[in-house]
């Protein structure tokens, strides 16, 4: 029983960890984008902004609600509950205004397919390899 | 409105053929929900005549999109096929279909417009009314999402902007749109009575409405403005006549983690002309509108709670005016409907959904037909809706 509590308390402090370190947002190398407010980021994975400045289609990627990665993500950069989000998602995709993004299963496979896909964005956790991939700089709103 | 049908037919056309071009292209997505319930309206027609249990409560869609290749165009439309007993009329309709122009689109500033059957992006739950995983409840607060004018609130065959930008003060939306819905010979008869043999005409309804928000409060304001017109039939005990609409909306929503409140209130004004004999002329304001609190025990588990109020005439919030004056043959209850509702939804497995609920009734006042009513069968004061439905969506 005493193990079992150690493995939960473990998963559950492991969970918690994950959802208040910082998450860099990444993009395919060939976006030319270096800089993002958190309102143009949320119009980005609400799915509401689809194309970047220069014309190229944005290909939005997601990990599933309950990876903490994710909800690191809508915590600390966008600033969302997780739900909020997937709710605009769900109403964008069934009232014709546009689709939901595209899930993945883990980090490993949002980094192969960001560094892959021309216009994709993504993200992962801080300290994460992202060799193949450019960093978004993050700011704050200004304007 | 014969142009915009032709346009609606041309436009799916396109869609179709290129959704077979595009099998296996990154452009074309599609997706859909299918939902199956039971429900019963205690003591009323408002889902069947004989108030009892029924399985009528059925909604399937499908939709897809298409973006054109390089370019600022998309194409988006969506088949429903509803069942909702005498809620609406049963069958397979063309929910939405658009060309929707990418107008303006940077990093601060995104203008779309939309041509064609366009949807009614301007109240809270307009848009996605018939999509179940969407709704916070089967039957949304009648004041507002009144069923008897539901094809007539969903869109319009015209034209609409949808605008979002960010400021130093937060997000803001404007969503605008003019056009008119095609009214059916069945809605007709729900509108203004049985007996009617002619057609209504929806000359325009013009919408627009402004929505500020932040990560947690969204507040909104809107206007709609629509005119009608009755064609009389063959031995029609009803006259020509016309009739306009106009609206004032007001919306908040706030969010927490686990609690969802939202409210939305209305200013109804109605005027009718003839209609009923020549010279015939009334004007009177409905107001109304729902407070509803959503308390997410997990992602899940969602519990619903809501009071909806609506009064027909805001100078008559009892009905006893009315009563008065068709010598009692119509109660005062016809001349509101308060409703209380309790309700849970749960989802159980990904893309599957359970929702089960109870509303407590006060009035018929939102029960059609509108003009004539039906006292025969809504024939309490209090009366009861349950209902369960279950959704699955790809």
């Amino acid at each position: 029983m005493a193990n079992v509590t150690f493995i939960l308390m473990t998963m559950l402090a492991t969970a918690a960890f994950a959802e208040d370190r910082t998450v860099n947002v990444i993009v395919n190398i060939d976006v030319k984008t270096e800089e993002l407010t958190p309102a143009q980021l949320r119009k980005i994975f609400s799915m509401r902004q689809t194309v970047w400045p220069d014309g190229q289609a944005i290909t939005v990627f997601v990990l599933k609600t309950e990876n903490p990665t994710h909800q690191a993500l809508c915590k600390n950069v966008l600033r969302m509950f997780p739900y909020q989000i997937e709710r605009l998602w769900n109403k964008l995709a069934y009232s014709g205004l546009g689709d939901k993004p595209i899930e993945l299963d883990n980090v490993q496979e949002m980094l192969k397919k960001v560094s892959t896909t021309p216009g994709a964005i993504g993200y992962m956790l801080d300290g994460s390899s992202t060799e193949s991939v450019k960093t978004i700089r993050i700011m704050e709103n200004s304007k | 409105m014969k142009i915009s049908v032709n346009l609606l037919v041309l436009l799916g056309f396109i869609l179709l053929t290129a959704s077979f071009a595009a099998k296996s292209s990154d452009n074309f997505n599609w997706r859909g929900f299918v939902a199956q319930g039971i429900i019963q309206g205690e003591h009323s027609n408002y889902i069947d005549d004989d108030g009892d249990f029924t399985l009528k409560l059925t909604e399937v869609g499908l939709n897809g999109s298409y973006t054109l290749e390089n370019s600022n165009f998309r194409l988006a439309g969506q088949v429903v096929y509803l069942n909702g007993g005498n809620r609406y009329p049963e069958g397979l309709r063309v929910d939405y279909l658009f060309l929707d122009w990418r107008a303006i689109t940077n990093l601060d500033w995104q203008v779309n417009v939309h041509l064609g059957r366009v949807k009614n992006y301007h109240w809270l739950y307009s848009s996605t009314r018939d999509v179940p995983h969407t709704r916070p409840t089967i039957i949304l607060p009648q004041s507002i999402y009144f069923d008897a004018f539901r094809d007539v609130a969903l869109g319009v065959d015209g034209a609409a902007v949808v605008a979002n930008t960010s400021n130093a003060w937060g997000d803001w939306e404007f969503n605008w749109s003019y056009g008119s819905s095609p009214i059916s010979e069945e809605q007709t008869k729900n509108l203004i009575a049985p007996i009617a043999t002619g057609d209504i005409e929806q000359k325009f309804v013009h919408q627009g409405n402004l929505v500020w928000h932040d990560q947690a409060l969204r507040l909104s304001a809107g206007l709609l403005d629509s005119k009608f017109e009755y064609n009389s039939g063959d031995e029609d005990f009803f006259i020509n006549g016309e009739g306009q609409i106009q609206r004032l909306i007001l919306q908040g929503t706030y969010e927490t983690q686990n609690w969802l409140l939202a409210v939305e209130l209305f200013r109804e004004r109605s005027v009718y002309s003839n209609l009923i004999f020549a010279g015939f002329n009334t004007n009177t304001q409905a107001e109304g509108g729902y407070i509803q609190g959503r308390y997410f025990i997990n992602k899940d588990l969602a519990l619903t709670t809501r009071l909806d109020i609506f009064d027909l005439d805001r100078n008559d919030r009892d009905g006893e005016v009315r009563a008065a004056e068709s010598n009692g043959e119509v109660p005062a209850y016809f001349g509101f409907q308060d409703q209380f509702t309790l309700g849970v939804s749960w989802t159980f497995a990904d893309d599957w959904q359970l929702q089960a609920e109870f509303h407590r009734v006060k009035g018929t006042g939102r029960l059609a037909p509108v003009f004539m009513p039906n006292t025969m069968q809504n024939d309490r004061k209090y009366w009861n809706i349950w209902g369960v439905q279950l959704a699955h969506w790809f």
